[in-house]
């Protein structure tokens, strides 16, 4: 089962964009995001493997539409629902 | 795991095509390549994404033709392998 971020040798995507002096983040949200992965992994609650399997499990329709730490984000979430960690209830209240 | 392969060896990677994470991307599948060297060992992806018991097993820099994986190219691509995805390149049906 050949998963939507399987790409590498793809053609059609248009030319990549590089952004002269890039920051590690274009939002303070995705840095937060970064840090939640990073203490979750730490604490064992998933590993980085699980992690990149909620990536690749996303929609394809939601994967190409979706910016690095929004696929992050979306990642977290699922497995902190099917993990039992929080109810899909819990996260859409904040 | 032993390690099965060394510097030099021929190998082919797996055409399976999992249901699960993997490590082995769609454009190396079932493809010629060489090893470089043992790069260490480290639990297989697939069985961890799935908190699967994966002992360590050795993982290898294999140097593929472009040509072998694309059609065209003259450079080479190495990747970072599993031995789970490899198999001797002599082995007639590759899996």
């Amino acid at each position: 089962m050949g998963r939507i971020n399987d790409v590498g040798g793809m053609q059609g995507f248009g030319r990549l964009v590089r952004e002269a002096d890039e920051p590690a983040f274009h939002a303070d949200w995705e840095a937060h995001v970064f840090a939640l992965n990073r203490a979750l992994i730490g604490r064992g609650v998933y590993n980085l493997d699980e992690f990149r399997d909620a990536i690749e499990r996303i929609p394809p329709r939601e994967y190409l539409a979706s910016s690095y730490y929004e696929l992050w984000f979306r990642a977290i979430t699922t497995l902190l629902a099917e993990k039992g960690v929080l109810t899909e209830e819990e996260m859409a209240g904040g | 795991m032993d390690e099965l392969f060394g510097p030099g060896d021929q190998v082919r990677t797996s055409r399976v095509d999992p249901p699960h994470h993997t490590r082995l991307p769609r454009y190396a599948r079932g493809a010629p390549g060489t090893v470089i060297e043992c790069e260490g060992r480290h639990p297989l992806p697939d069985l961890r994404a799935r908190r699967l018991r994966a002992e360590p097993e050795p993982v290898y820099a294999v140097r593929f033709a472009a040509r072998d994986l694309f059609g065209e190219g003259d450079h080479t691509v190495t990747l970072d392998l599993w031995q789970s995805y490899l198999q001797p390149a002599a082995a007639r049906e590759p899996r």
